[in-house]
């Protein structure tokens, strides 16, 4: 199959023809779902490069001295000295690196693969060894963002992104059915024409004239697309110049500037009011209330796509209290430290809190020790340890390694505790400013996980919708801005609420197996309205729950908004609290227990 | 080969910081947050260019100064013969977020003890640090166990190794700089408070001053040697200024007026220990110093000030704002 063969998919086929363009552009991350052709795609690329252009596939189960290099056992072994073995990333000098998933590469190995993608060109691997990295080799990437994600700073990185459109045309599916059917074995074709196209290309690239004007132009886009710093302009600026190059213009069009501003930025755009934190405050407050529920583009474009749980807003929904408000955050107070109660995970509590040492093979090699159940034998380690032994004990070809030389990998893995904090804005919540008192809650919690230094986030479920307005960061402030421009208003989505954390829990869980969950649920429990239109919003409660209730690692918590002075009081988040596991509270309960624990201890002392 | 350090577009506080460091190695590092593509590790990697020489033991692994303290090695050596002095250029070194703790305290040198059976101490990147630059981008993301590495060595100044037999010191007294996206995570206070200086940077918004971030990048990529060429001139400049100040620094006096406005900032801004007491006076000589003045005058210490203070305030956890202003107050009280 040749690269021009494959059908639709416009703008991730023009990120990789850009960059065989034109390296600068910075690597392309494919985001799609499962199926969408983000792999075939990539490898499809190989047809359009030189044969002689290096195509490195890197696996997901890959170890760190093989991405970067290391030392070569068996020639050390055989040689007696000490014999580095190349990396996969200096093996891709002025080609590809291709990682399929990359969003569930170890962060570990995501770190240096794309601090390299920055232009870091120089890295030690090994005491003695400084590998230089090529400059000129682009890392090409897909994720399917149902799986997990991946840190805004790496993604950053990325210079161009495209996301897979989803192909709704019977036309275009035939198509692709057309080709399968003609070539039953998929194998990557060489494909001359573009190749030729790309060339001439290449040729003309240095000759495409940029002035001021042009610069201009490009600051002008860049400035429609509010991102962090610099890098979007650069990557705009390589990638409109490159493709201007392959239309054959002798300067930068706007017209094709215009046509690779989305692949810039469509992973960098920003959308959330905080980040033009120097806005006046009232105009702050405004924007807020209009805008502040987007979450950043990858987590969007992952609710778009998710095909199966689909959480569109009804076009039919009607508000139930039109009116929205932004309500300040009552006092905090000391909460009672919320405790991860059940753990069926087996793991060894390792003195330090976010940290256990991990069973299996999985983690971090941290150091080597004498004794281990694992049996995972450290070969560095242990060669130091027998390598001053060689002389006495009469080596001649072979090492002479005994049993007492032996070391073992000990490893370590974080296992972060992520608190996810589900709350009630909808316009029940407004009613007598209970939502004050509920910030104070949410706030007094934050502190806690601040001083634990958990990882938090933030769901917000009203109006017609459930949204993760805060995706999961150790950035504890960060929750506490969200949680003051946090509106009230609308109906209760209380099933939106729990598919969302259902969702994020399965997702996160996917990237960090050992993560442990506590869900916070602040709410009244009056749930008003269901995911899909025809079905009974209290049926899809219950299943829900059981299926939360059923994660292992997750904890659940349900604060009750509900003001209990009132003789009508109805109890729903109390229901929801049993159908869940969970432990309850009322906001003031919160506060009481507090007390009560802070007087047991003292008097144990 | 770097981008120069003089062709970086604004970002005026980020450059003082680093220069000030270079000017005072005792200020004790810099820590540069800012939102992700701002430069922060432009300006670091660049900074090398700039580099003065200094003295080190001749052929000293370590990078010993002969007049302070010595590694395993020079240590034997000096009782047998005076230390051969030559001049090396200081240097960044570079932490890698994935180091482990073998290479960086060092470990066995495998090669020679299968040669010769004996165990020597192979260096790690703690001793490529000592009397240089150690860098960490996104120090936020540094494993734990690590930090607690640099942590002891960083409180030392002396790297001690235990460990595979082996028994090793070496001085270790690097000039930490980390840079971080505080998004990402905030950094453990002890580690927070190692860093003697701190800048915050962000993204430029001057139309102009964009687009000539465009241009010069684009330009440096395009044939990085010519780029630089064309900066030489002002590069050299700037490498002079810094030698001058280098040589004038022990000639500013630090006199007791100085010392009191000093004291009286910190005790207005309820700071804990003497730490920012001291970093203060040291900015504000390098300061001076660098500025190519004999004697501290008040906007160097209001400076100083904005430099080593903000990242020591204490504040509640989510308490952000305000934090600046209430600095200034303070500066424009005692200062006047």
């Amino acid at each position: 199959m040749k690269f021009s063969q494959f059908v639709g998919q416009d703008n991730a086929k023009l990120g990789v023809i850009l960059n065989a363009l034109e390296p600068r552009c910075g690597g392309l991350l494919l985001v799609g779902a499962k199926g969408s052709g983000k792999s075939t795609l990539i490898r499809l690329a190989r047809g359009i490069f030189p044969v002689i252009t290096p195509f490195v596939e890197i696996p997901l189960n890959i170890t760190e001295d093989s991405l970067l290099g290391g030392i070569d056992i068996e020639q050390s072994m055989r040689e007696g000295r000490r014999i580095f073995l190349q990396g996969l990333i200096p093996r891709a000098a002025g080609g590809i690196l291709f990682v399929d998933d990359i969003n569930l590469l170890p962060q570990e190995l995501l770190a240096p693969l794309m601090a390299f993608n920055g232009g870091g060109d120089e890295l030690q691997t090994c005491p003695g060894s400084v590998q230089q990295l090529p400059r000129d080799c682009c890392v090409m990437g897909t994720m399917n963002p149902e799986e997990g994600d991946i840190q805004p700073h790496y993604l950053d990185r990325f210079g161009l992104c495209a996301v897979m459109d989803e192909l709704p045309d019977c036309e275009k599916r035939l198509d692709v059915l057309r080709i399968f059917r003609e070539m039953p074995n998929f194998q990557v074709e060489s494909d001359p024409s573009l190749m030729a196209m790309v060339a001439t290309a290449k040729k003309h690239l240095p000759e495409v004239k940029v002035g001021t004007a042009e610069l201009e132009n490009i600051s002008a886009v860049a400035v429609r697309n509010p991102s962090h710093g610099h890098r979007g302009e650069l990557f705009l600026f390589y990638a409109a110049r490159a493709y201007a190059a392959l239309q054959g213009h002798d300067r930068i069009a706007q017209s094709d500037i215009e046509r690779v501003s989305e692949l810039v930025f469509v992973h960098r755009r920003l959308h959330t009011s905080e980040e033009h934190s120097d806005l006046p405050q009232d105009e702050k407050h405004r924007e807020s209330a209009t805008d502040q529920m987007s979450p950043p583009e990858p987590e969007k474009k992952a609710q778009s796509m998710d095909a199966d749980f689909s959480l569109k807003p009804r076009g039919s929904a009607v508000t139930a209290s039109g009116a929205e408000e932004t309500m300040s955050i009552g006092n905090p107070f000391q909460v009672r430290r919320l405790s991860f109660k059940k753990d069926r995970l087996k793991r060894h509590a390792a003195g330090k809190r976010s940290k256990t040492h991990s069973l299996g093979k999985g983690g971090r090699h941290v150091r080597s020790t004498m004794n281990s159940a694992e049996q995972d034998i450290a070969i560095d380690a242990t060669l130091r340890a027998c390598a001053p032994y060689q002389k006495s004990r009469g080596r001649e070809v072979k090492l002479i390694i005994e049993r007492d030389d032996w070391r073992f990998r000990q490893r370590e893995r974080k296992t972060g505790h992520l608190v996810i904090f589900a709350v009630d804005g909808s316009g029940s919540m407004g009613a007598r400013r209970r939502m004050v008192a509920a910030k104070g809650a949410i706030q007094s919690l934050l502190t806690d996980c601040y001083q634990k230094r958990d990882k938090v986030a933030m769901i917000v479920f009203r109006q017609d919708c459930a949204e993760l307005v805060l995706p999961p960061t150790s950035s504890v402030e960060l929750a506490s801005k969200r949680l003051s421009t946090l509106p009230v208003g609308g109906k209760t989505p209380l099933a939106a609420g729990l598919l969302e954390t259902f969702r994020l829990i399965k997702r996160f869980g996917v990237r960090h197996p050992e993560t442990r969950f506590l869900t916070v649920l602040i709410t009244d429990g009056k749930g008003n309205q269901s995911i899909t239109v025809d079905s009974d919003h209290r049926e899809e409660e219950q299943e829900l729950c059981k299926l939360l209730s059923a994660e292992p690692k997750c904890d659940f918590v349900v604060v009750d908004t509900e003001s209990k002075d009132n003789f009508i009081k109805t109890d729903m988040a109390v229901r929801l609290a049993e159908n869940l596991g969970a432990e309850y509270y009322t906001v003031e309960a919160l506060r009481a227990e507090l007390l009560s624990e802070l007087i047991q201890s003292k008097n144990r002392d | 080969m770097n981008f120069p350090f003089v062709a970086i577009v604004g970002q005026e506080e980020l450059k003082t910081a680093l220069m000030l460091n270079v000017v005072d190695p005792g200020i004790g590092g810099l820590l540069i947050a800012g939102e992700k593509g701002t430069a922060k590790s432009t300006a670091v990697r660049a900074l090398a260019d700039l580099l003065p020489e200094q003295t080190v033991v001749h052929e000293c692994r370590f990078y010993c100064d002969p007049e302070g303290e010595l590694c395993s090695l020079c240590r034997e050596r000096i009782e047998q013969s005076e230390l051969e002095t030559s001049r090396k250029k200081m240097k960044v070194v570079e932490l890698p977020l994935g180091i482990t703790e073998d290479r960086l305290i060092g470990t066995l040198d495998i090669e020679h003890a299968l040669k010769h059976g004996e165990k020597r101490f192979e260096p790690g990147l703690l001793a490529d640090a000592n009397r240089n630059f150690l860098y960490v981008d996104e120090v936020n993301l540094l494993e734990d166990h690590i930090i607690d590495l640099l942590l002891d060595s960083a409180a030392m100044g002396i790297n001690t190794v235990e460990r595979e037999g082996i028994s090793f010191t070496h001085p270790a007294r690097f000039i930490l700089v980390g840079s971080m996206n505080p998004e990402e995570g905030e950094l453990r206070p002890q580690l927070l408070d190692r860093f003697g200086l701190s800048v915050g940077v962000t993204g430029l918004h001057d139309k102009t001053q964009r687009m000539a971030v465009l241009q010069r990048k684009a330009a440096f990529d395009e044939n990085p040697a010519a780029f630089c060429a064309r900066w030489e001139n002002e590069q050299n400049a700037l490498r002079q200024r810094i030698v001058n100040a280098r040589d004038g620094l022990p000639h500013i006096e630090v006199t007791d007026p100085v010392l009191e406005k000093i004291v009286a900032i910190t005790a207005a801004m309820h700071l804990d220990g003497h730490r920012p007491d001291i970093v203060m006076m040291k900015a504000a000589r390098a300061l001076t110093a660098l500025r190519g003045q004999k004697s501290i005058g008040n906007q160097e210490i209001h400076d100083a000030a904005i430099f080593a203070l903000p990242h020591r305030q204490k504040r509640l956890p989510f308490e952000e704002r305000g934090g600046r202003e209430k600095l200034l107050k303070v500066l424009e009280d005692c200062l006047g």
